[in-house]
């Protein structure tokens, strides 16, 4: 029983890691110059036709308190699947970009901390889903804190 | 005025294809998402004429085109005058379109910014122009910008010389004697270089800052986009929130990440002074993930002895991507190189 439980968890934990996803990078990955002014640059990971994914973003953030919500155009690059976020939010407060894809039949989404030097690589997160209300709510309330000790 | 009342899109090929206007078209791209999603569109038409495959014409087409010109009505013999007018024309066209090609462009602006800048053997005021082959100098109170073309500007910090090298649209040059400049260019890559005495920093659409004594050792910090800094045939390429040290003989150092430990650069000081086996130890042992910009450039740098160890530290800090062969990064395979610093820029 144990050893059927450990080979579902395995199968699971392999699904995931060869499941659609993305990686965050400076704008220096994007090697394009209308790009290098760029917050951050991403790209879709195991999805066969990267021209077809649905990518949307969202900067979400607490700003003197107040929950705010700006839709984001993604900017596609010239390779498939790399696309810039510009920074369009306010520069008070603190922000988290939000991404959400869908690619055939998978979703992807994450969430990157945006920090006073640009985005927080260490902190991101990255789900095989769209990440959920509450774990943007966390992620903002963790940065807030953080200010705060 | 507002900035969205000039849209750019309709100079976009231009821009793509010639770096025309480079300065406002990318500013504005920065800001605007519907001219970046006319940008997208109009490079990837672009792209899609250049894959065009030339296409052989079907043999029938020219019997259709014989027939068609037997059936057409004679007309009167060409007269001579007429193709000598026409040779004419078309050397005119030509030599023209080669001169508007590759003429100088008009005198750039010099702006001082502060004290009383020399343009060649003159003190400007707050405005000059300088030509190709002219000499720009600030002393220790003054300061002075050029402003390259209309695809950005260099900014002269005191105690600085630096004369104009070239000026046309597809090379501008500059040559950088002693002192510091700050360059902002806002272009396709290879527009911009600038010459000192220990190598050449190539503008891959960038900004950064440069500092050269007269001996030609210096540094260059970048602070946006990539720099290429050349010298006898060793190249640095060096992103944005990187540096490199520059010295005479030796050309560019290796590149490293300004937040690394300061052990690491202390180490690869030692290293691109001596080459040691021992300094080469510590800078494996205190290389983060970020640093992998300096042990990429380490690969081609080390005696080939060296090697697989640089490469087993860059594998042991992040996953060996797919395509990338070990055989062929130690037989050091310039696009496999290049694929693999692509892969890693990701981390940087």
């Amino acid at each position: 029983m144990l050893r059927f439980a450990l080979a579902i968890s395995l199968l699971a934990t392999s699904a995931m890691a060869d499941g659609f996803t993305f990686t965050i990078g400076s704008s220096v990955a994007a090697q394009e110059a209308p790009f290098k002014s760029a917050a951050f640059v991403f790209r879709t990971e195991r999805c066969a036709e990267p021209a077809k994914s649905q990518i949307t973003a969202t900067a979400e953030g607490i700003v003197h308190g107040a929950r705010r919500s700006v839709p984001l155009k993604v900017s596609a690059l010239q390779r498939p699947g790399v696309y810039a976020v510009f920074q369009t939010w306010g520069n008070e407060g603190r922000w988290v970009v939000v991404l959400k894809g869908v690619c055939q039949n998978e979703t992807a989404g994450a969430i990157v901390p945006i920090g006073p030097k640009g985005f927080i690589r260490e902190s991101s997160k990255f789900f095989p889903r769209p990440a959920a209300g509450t774990e943007v709510d966390a992620s903002l309330k963790t940065m807030v804190e953080g200010d705060s000790k | 005025m507002n900035m969205f009342s000039g849209h750019v899109s309709d100079r976009l090929a231009a821009y793509i294809e010639e770096a025309r206007d480079a300065t406002r078209v990318e500013r504005h791209l920065a800001e605007c998402e519907r001219c970046r999603a006319d940008y997208g569109q109009v490079r990837a038409g672009i792209a899609a004429l250049e894959c065009l495959p030339l296409a052989e014409a079907p043999a029938s087409i020219w019997s259709s085109i014989e027939s068609a010109l037997d059936a057409s009505p004679k007309r009167p013999a060409f007269a001579p005058w007429k193709l000598g007018f026409a040779a004419v024309a078309a050397v005119i066209v030509v030599s023209f379109t080669y001169w508007i090609v590759n003429r100088p462009s008009a005198r750039w602006e010099v702006d001082g910014l502060v004290g009383s800048p020399v343009v060649g053997v003159k003190h400007i005021g707050q405005v000059g122009r300088v030509a190709a082959g002219e000499w720009v100098e600030t002393d220790s109170r003054s300061r002075a910008r050029i402003k390259i073309g209309d695809i950005g500007s260099v900014e002269l910090a005191p105690n600085t010389r630096a004369r104009v090298v070239a000026t046309q649209r597809q090379e501008n040059r500059i040559a950088l004697a002693h002192g510091e400049i700050h360059a902002e260019i806002s272009a396709p890559p290879r527009l911009f270089f600038v010459d000192t005495p220990s190598g050449t920093a190539v503008d891959l659409g960038c900004e950064y800052s440069l500092f050269a004594e007269e001996d030609g050792s210096g540094l260059i910090r970048v602070t946006r986009g990539w720099v290429s800094f050349q010298s006898n045939g060793r190249e640095s390429l060096v992103p944005a929130g990187a540096s490199c040290r520059i010295r005479p003989h030796s050309g560019p150092g290796t590149p490293y990440f300004d937040d690394a430990s300061d052990s690491l650069k202390r180490t690869l000081d030692d290293f691109d002074e001596t080459s040691g086996a021992d300094a080469l130890t510590a800078i494996l042992a205190s290389a983060r993930v970020r640093d992998t910009l300096t042990l990429w450039h380490l690969l081609p740098r080390v005696a080939a002895a060296d090697r697989e160890r640089v490469y087993g530290r860059i594998a042991a800090l992040t996953p060996v991507p797919n395509g990338i062969s070990k055989e062929k990064v130690l037989n050091l395979d310039s696009a496999t190189l290049s694929h693999w610093k692509d892969e890693l820029a990701w981390t940087w």
